[in-house]
């Protein structure tokens, strides 16, 4: 047993001497995952003993909330490795697959190191802490948590502030589906198609054989893949093609009355069936995408480090410190597990062992994900990757400006080759389909047409885009739908009729408004000339590493009040570091002299333009506005952590000073019947 | 689908001391244990192991019918709007 762990720490040490090595020459895919996986193995099998039995100190012997309060819904003892799947398809969604395509930018090392040294000391350690704490109070929520340990001002703000991620959130994954969606009637149509086939899951679910949800599924998912096959049809028809053509401002609106009927009609009408959808089609997508890159084994093409870690790039702006660790988000470290950790998957847990697994195993898969997507995203073409992923402000419009652009940066592509591939995955043109989901898609198809024959690359492409559309959705109308929750409670203090889920006036009123706060991010990001991309996706990678600020202070005081002070480190140490990051990114994006990185240099860049008359004074007025508005949602994301960080600092020194009792409001115990 | 939950034969209510609430398909075909793991990864209702519960536990009330069950474990899940990660 210890000779098979001494090799597989060897066997990721030499991988990573490989990636060490061989900068400067081509490498292959494999080296990345082998590197990565020994590192989860080791980091699993070493640091998580040591937190579930020192640290945490999980306990067989006691009963967990499944346990003692089974009531065959919400509260059930799942086994161990089907609740890790269930915890895993909560967890992963957009993120982890977006981030690193973006961060590939940089080249593919700087991105590969965080995604996997983040996780083992980062995120899955967040997300393990967090599990277990709410494992210990019932399955109470983050806000519950940090308002119990820590205090009630600090429980308003981390609701509030998670609702402010919640709203930049939405707008982002918004932003990505519109990009790749826009002027593209095959992925329009597809995507389309999959709210009435939702719709009729439902009604079947519902009304004609209740409760019957996986054939539901089953027929749904062939329904979806007809789908996807008559886009292409639709695509190539004269007639239908315009109706399916639509520029960014019409499907941006069309996703946001999408996001208002989810969050006003009944769950199990629309909520409920796209949810399954999305998970079939997640779990199965990602275990295509792993078996894809392990047959294929493609070389990465991108250089291991770009000449634009010096924050020039086109993606978005900003140095490799911190931009990367921003950008890479919720592969690494995601402050929104905190909120899938202390929900739905404490309640289900059999034994307080199985934690670990869930906890830190299920980061871990998340984190794999993202290594896949760093891999398809580096196994392109340098300059398609640019191509794709640089705004069109910069590349101008035609494949001649472009390959020529892109040319200046030192990447060879030549104008028939963008053509080409355009054409071989059924789009007019990819040039200028900024926000990751589209570059990923190619790399995907790219993989699986070596895998299978090349003439399917068009419906590869549109298969992956169409599995990235289909659970930014789910991601859209849940979203709206807690904030809107969220809301409610708020406006509750306010007057108590709002404060009613029930009252549809309400459930209209704080849905619209909720629906209206991610809107205007979305249109204002549409209208962008840079693509939006570029202002929002750091934006949301800061409050989204902010949100894990919050959920590791949380983390810590339940450490510290345990009376474990003297292992806080563990929690204290990717806090810091998380910190460090996320302050000098939220500082750099408002004051940041260079007008391509800070939004308020950029406010007086456009002020200078419009005095010019480069820029027409109605847009340059918008403009400003929504510079000065991200400066001040960045401001107000830094200061509430800063808060919330202060707040638990003081109930730290209290409790190691002896003024405070070591505490904490965990559920009593109960001998478990399982031991 | 048979009704799951049945304990002639181990009036403990306990397979090797662990009790069979653990089990929500015990005794059910393979097809039928896969359908369950399956309904439980994707997070549906699993009306079959809710059976299994109430027989284990509460053999004195009557269980709701699967649709009423899917109603109730539908606005459970969903009602406050499911967190899910981006």
């Amino acid at each position: 047993m210890r000779l098979l762990w001494v090799g597989i720490s060897l066997v990721g040490a030499a991988a990573w001497g490989v990636i060490a090595l061989h900068r400067g020459e081509t490498i292959s895919a494999a080296w990345l995952v082998l590197a990565a996986v020994g590192t989860y193995l080791v980091g699993f099998r070493f640091y998580s003993r040591f937190l579930a039995n020192r640290v945490l100190g999980l306990d067989g012997r006691r009963a967990t909330p499944a346990e003692r309060l089974n009531n065959g819904r919400d509260f059930v003892p799942t086994t161990r490795w089907v609740l890790f799947g269930h915890h895993f398809a909560a967890i992963a969604g957009a993120g982890p697959l977006v981030g690193p395509v973006l961060a590939a930018q940089f080249g593919w090392l700087p991105g590969t190191i965080w995604i996997v040294f983040g996780v083992v000391l980062g995120g899955a350690v967040q997300d393990f802490v967090i599990l277990f704490g709410s494992m210990r109070r019932d399955g109470k929520s983050l806000g519950q948590m940090a308002k119990e340990e820590v205090g009630p001002v600090t429980g308003m703000l981390t609701m509030l502030a998670i609702l402010a991620i919640m709203i930049i959130l939405l707008a982002v994954l918004a932003l990505v589906v519109t990009n790749a969606l826009k002027d593209s009637p095959w992925g329009v149509f597809s995507l389309l198609c999959t709210i009435p086939i939702a719709l009729g899951m439902g009604f079947w679910m519902k009304a004609v054989r209740p409760g019957k949800t996986v054939e539901a599924s089953i027929v749904g998912f062939a329904l979806l893949l007809a789908a996807l096959a008559g886009g292409r049809y639709v695509a190539q028809s004269a007639a239908l093609a315009p109706l399916f053509t639509h520029g960014g401002v019409t499907i941006a609106w069309a996703l946001m009355v999408y996001g208002f009927l989810a969050s006003v009609l009944p769950v199990w009408l629309l909520l409920a069936p796209r949810d399954y959808l999305s998970t079939f089609m997640k779990i199965g997508t990602v275990a295509l995408l792993a078996v894809g890159i392990l047959v294929v084994m493609p070389p990465l093409r991108m250089p291991a480090m770009t000449r634009f870690v010096d924050g020039t790039g086109p993606v978005f702006a900003g140095k490799l410190f911190p931009f990367a660790f921003i950008t890479i988000a919720c592969g690494a470290i995601s402050g929104f597990h905190a909120l899938v950790s202390s929900g739905t998957t404490p309640k289900m847990i059999r034994t307080e062992p199985d934690a670990r697994v869930i906890g830190y195993g299920g980061m871990l898969m998340e984190s794999f994900v993202a290594i896949m997507a760093m891999c398809a995203a580096a196994a392109l073409d340098p300059g398609v990757y640019f191509a794709i992923n640089a705004p069109l402000g910069t590349l101008g419009g035609t494949v001649a400006s472009a390959a020529q652009k892109i040319g200046s940066w030192g990447f060879t592509v030549t104008p028939d080759q963008l053509s080409g591939l355009a054409q071989q995955v059924g789009e007019k043109t990819l040039l200028g389909r900024v926000g990751g989901a589209p570059s990923l898609a190619v790399g995907m198809a790219h993989i699986f047409s070596s895998a299978t024959a090349s003439r399917l690359m068009g419906l590869w492409y549109h298969f992956a885009i169409m599995f990235e559309a289909l659970f930014i959705l789910t991601t859209l109308d849940a979203g709206t739908r807690v904030g809107r929750f969220m809301l409610q409670e708020l406006l509750g203090h306010l007057s108590k009729p709002l404060g009613r889920t029930s009252w549809y006036p309400s459930t209209i009123l704080a849905s619209l408004l909720v629906v209206a706060a991610w809107g205007y991010f979305l249109i204002q990001g549409v209208l962008d000339p840079l693509g939006g991309i570029n202002s929002l996706w750091p934006l949301f990678g800061i409050s989204n590493q902010l949100l894990a600020g919050v959920a590791l202070c949380v983390g810590t005081t339940l450490i510290i009040k345990a009376g474990k002070a003297r292992y806080a480190w563990v929690t204290l140490a990717p806090l810091a570091w998380l910190l460090a990051v996320t302050l000098t990114a939220g500082w750099q994006k408002i004051f940041a002299a260079d007008p391509r990185l800070g939004f308020l240099s950029h406010a007086r860049d456009t002020a200078a333009k419009v005095a010019a008359g480069a820029v027409d004074p109605a847009t340059g007025a918008r403009l400003m506005l929504n510079d000065r508005l991200d400066a001040l949602l960045a401001g107000i994301f830094m200061a509430t952590v800063v808060a919330l960080l202060l707040a638990s600092a003081r109930e730290w020194l209290a409790v190691a000073r002896g003024r405070k009792p070591a505490v904490v409001r965990e559920t009593p115990f109960v001998e478990s019947a399982y031991a | 689908m048979r009704e799951g939950g049945k304990t002639e034969g181990r009036k403990d209510g306990r397979f090797d001391g662990i009790p069979l609430s653990v089990f929500p398909s015990f005794r059910l075909s393979v097809l039928a244990r896969l359908h369950s793991a399956l309904k439980q990864i994707t997070g549906m209702p699993d009306y079959a192991g809710y059976l299994a519960h109430m027989a284990e536990r509460h053999p004195d009330r009557r269980p709701v019918s699967e649709r009423e069950f899917f109603d109730q474990y539908v606005n459970a899940r969903y009602g406050d709007g499911a967190s899910r990660c981006c």
